[in-house]
C-alpha cells in the first residue's frame, strides 16, 4: 500500500496530529513553568520583605475614622499607639514638624516613613490651615 | 602448497569483494574527508567513516568477524546500539555539557524547538506514503529531529534492520546542517527580519539552574514516559553539572563517558553499513526522506518564529527558528553565521541555543511518543 491510503490505514494522520500536539504541550508547559520559576524563587528568597510589605498595606488600608481591627499586625498598632501618645501631649491641631521632631528625639524608628503612612491613611489629616488633626479613635 | 596459496587467495578481501563494497568504502573515505578536511562534525564522521571501512572489508561468513555474526567482537560492541544503551549514555554527557541558561532566561524560545519537530511527524507521514511500515516510518521520521542518538535509539527499538541507513542519514545531514539550512532560512526571511536584534537575556540564578533539570524531567516524563531513557539521562547529566557538589561525576560524564560511547557508537554504526544490507532501494528512500525531514524541520521553526512575531511586541529574529532542529550546536552556529552575514554586530548564537536545546528535549519527547504509538 502506498500514498494516502497507507497513511490512513496505519492511523498516520492521528498519530502525527496527536504527536505534535503532545510535543507542543510538553514544551509549552515547561516554558510556562520556567517562566514562573524565577518569580517563585524570588518570592521565596524575599519572603520576609513581602510579608512586611503586606503588613504595611494592611496598615494603609485601615480607614481613618474606624478603630483598628483586632487582626491588625501588632507592629503597626504599636506605631499608631506611640504617635497617638505624642499627639495627646500636643494641642490639637498640632504642627507636623513638631510631631516629627519629638518622634526623632525619642528615637522612634523610621519617623518620616511612619508619619507619611499615617497621613496617607488619613489617621492624621490636615485642618486646611497648616496644622494637623489626629482622627483615629481607639 | 599451491593449493593452500590458492585457498588463501580465495579468502582475501580482493577475491570476496564486489562493486558494492568499493562504493561503501568510498562513502567511508568521503565521511573521513568531510570530518578531517571540512571539519563537519569530525567527532562523529571520523569514527563512522572508519566504521564504514571496517564493516565493508569482505570476510567469509562463519569466522565470527562480521558485525552481524553472533560471536564476533564487533557484534558485542554493536549490542550497545541494538539494545539502546549508547544513546542514553550520550544524552548523559550532553546534559553534563549543556548550559540551559539562555533557555531559562527566555523560555518562550522553547516553542521554536517544538515547532521544528513538525519535521518528524510530517516525514513520518511521507514515509508511510512511500509504503514503509509504521515502525519503519516512525524510525525514518525521527531523522527530522536532527538528533543522532535519538534517531539510533528509536530505530533500535522500532526497526533495528534500518539502524545503518538511518544513523548514517541522520549524522550525514547533521554534518551538512551548514549546507542544508542557510538556503531555506534565507528563502523564508526578509533582510529586515534577519537584521532583528535580540534583547539581552536576564541573568539566571544558580538555584534556577539546579531546580530546572528536576522540574523538567518530572514534567516531560510524566507527559511522555517513553522518553524516560533519553530525557532521564539528559536531565540527570545536567543536574550533575549544575549542582556543583558532584563535579567529579559531571566531569566523567562530559569527557570519558561521552567520548568512549561516541567512539563505540560511531564505529559500530559505521560498521553496520555493510554493502549488502546498506545499498538497497530502501536506503535511497531513507536518504531522500531524511533530507526532506531536515528541510521541513528548518522551515517549520522559521515559519513559527514569524507567526510568533505577529503577536509579540519585542520581535524575535526568525532565523532562531532554524535552531529548533536539535543538531547541537551546529544549527545554532548556522543561525549566528546567517545573521552575521547581514549584520556583523548581531550576535544570535547565545539566543539560538535556547531553541536548539529545547529541540533536543522536543525530539526526545517526539521519539517517546512514536515509540509508544507504533512500538
Amino acid at each position: 500500500m502506498y500514498g494516502l491510503e497507507n497513511i490512513s490505514a496505519h492511523n498516520g494522520w492521528a498519530i502525527s496530529l496527536v504527536g505534535i500536539t503532545i510535543v507542543f504541550t510538553g514544551l509549552t508547559l515547561l516554558s510556562l513553568t520556567i517562566a514562573q520559576l524565577h518569580k517563585i524563587l524570588d518570592l521565596w528568597e524575599n519572603k520576609d520583605k513581602y510579608i512586611n510589605n503586606r503588613n504595611h498595606k494592611t496598615l494603609t488600608s485601615t480607614p481613618a475614622d474606624v478603630a483598628p481591627q483586632p487582626g491588625m499586625p501588632a507592629e503597626n498598632l504599636e506605631d499608631i499607639h506611640q504617635y497617638k501618645l505624642i499627639v495627646d501631649r500636643l494641642e490639637q491641631p498640632f504642627s507636623l514638624p513638631k510631631l516629627l521632631d519629638i518622634a526623632v528625639k525619642i528615637g522612634l524608628e523610621r519617623p518620616h516613613s511612619t508619619i507619611n503612612k499615617l497621613l496617607v491613611k488619613k489617621i492624621i489629616v490636615s485642618d486646611g490651615k497648616g496644622y494637623f488633626i489626629w482622627k483615629l479613635q481607639f | 602448497m599451491g593449493q593452500l596459496f590458492l585457498e588463501f587467495l580465495s579468502n582475501t578481501g580482493f577475491a570476496l569483494a564486489d562493486y558494492r563494497h568499493f562504493i561503501m568504502i568510498l562513502i567511508g573515505i568521503i565521511f573521513i574527508y568531510l570530518g578531517i578536511a571540512k571539519h563537519y562534525e569530525p567527532l562523529l564522521l571520523v569514527p563512522i567513516g572508519f566504521g564504514i571501512l571496517v564493516g565493508n572489508i569482505p570476510v567469509f561468513k562463519g569466522l565470527g568477524l562480521g558485525i552481524y555474526e553472533d560471536n564476533s567482537v564487533l557484534h558485542y560492541l554493536y549490542m550497545g546500539v541494538t539494545s539502546g544503551v549508547y544513546p542514553p549514555l550520550i544524552f548523559l554527557g550532553i546534559g553534563a555539557l549543556t548550559d540551559f541558561s539562555t533557555m531559562l532566561a527566555r523560555p518562550m524560545l522553547m516553542l521554536l524547538g517544538a515547532a521544528a519537530q513538525m519535521g518528524i511527524f510530517l516525514t513520518f507521514l511521507g514515509a508511510l506514503a512511500l509504503g514503509f511500515a509504521p515502525n519503519e516510518a516512525a524510525a525514518i521520521g525521527i531523522i527530522g529531529g536532527a538528533d543522532g542518538p535519538t534517531a539510533i535509539f528509536l530505530t533500535a527499538k522500532l526497526a533495528p534492520h534500518l539502524i545503518g541507513p538511518i544513523a548514517v542519514a541522520a549524522y550525514s545531514y547533521m554534518a551538512l546542517v551548514p549546507v542544508i539550512q542557510p538556503p531555506i532560512m534565507k528563502l523564508l526571511t526578509s533582510r529586515k527580519e534577519r537584521l532583528i536584534r535580540m534583547e539581552e537575556p536576564r541573568e539566571v540564578s544558580k538555584r534556577e539552574k539546579i531546580i530546572f533539570p528536576i522540574l523538567g524531567f518530572l514534567l516531560c516524563c510524566f507527559l511522555a514516559p517513553a522518553a524516560l531513557p533519553l530525557l532521564g539521562m539528559l536531565f540527570f547529566g545536567n543536574l550533575l553539572k549544575e549542582c556543583v557538589v558532584a563535579e567529579r561525576l559531571a566531569q566523567a560524564a562530559r569527557t570519558s563517558v561521552i567520548d568512549t560511547v561516541t567512539i563505540l557508537l560511531g564505529l559500530t554504526v559505521g560498521a553496520s553499513t555493510q554493502a549488502d544490507v546498506f545499498l538497497t532501494p530502501q536506503s535511497v528512500g531513507i536518504f531522500i526522506l531524511g533530507a526532506t525531514a531536515f528541510g521541513i524541520a528548518t522551515a517549520s521553526g522559521v515559519i513559527f518564529a514569524k507567526i510568533m512575531n505577529l503577536f509579540l511586541k519585542a520581535k524575535i529574529n526568525p532565523l532562531l527558528g532554524a535552531a529548533g532542529v536539535s543538531a547541537v550546536p551546529d544549527s545554532a552556529r548556522v543561525v549566528q553565521m546567517v545573521g552575521q552575514a547581514e549584520d556583523p554586530n548581531n550576535f544570535l548564537l547565545m539566543h539560538a541555543m535556547a531553541p536548539n536545546i529545547s529541540g533536543v528535549i522536543g525530539s526526545a519527547i517526539g521519539a517517546g511518543i512514536l515509540w509508544s504509538f507504533v512500538g
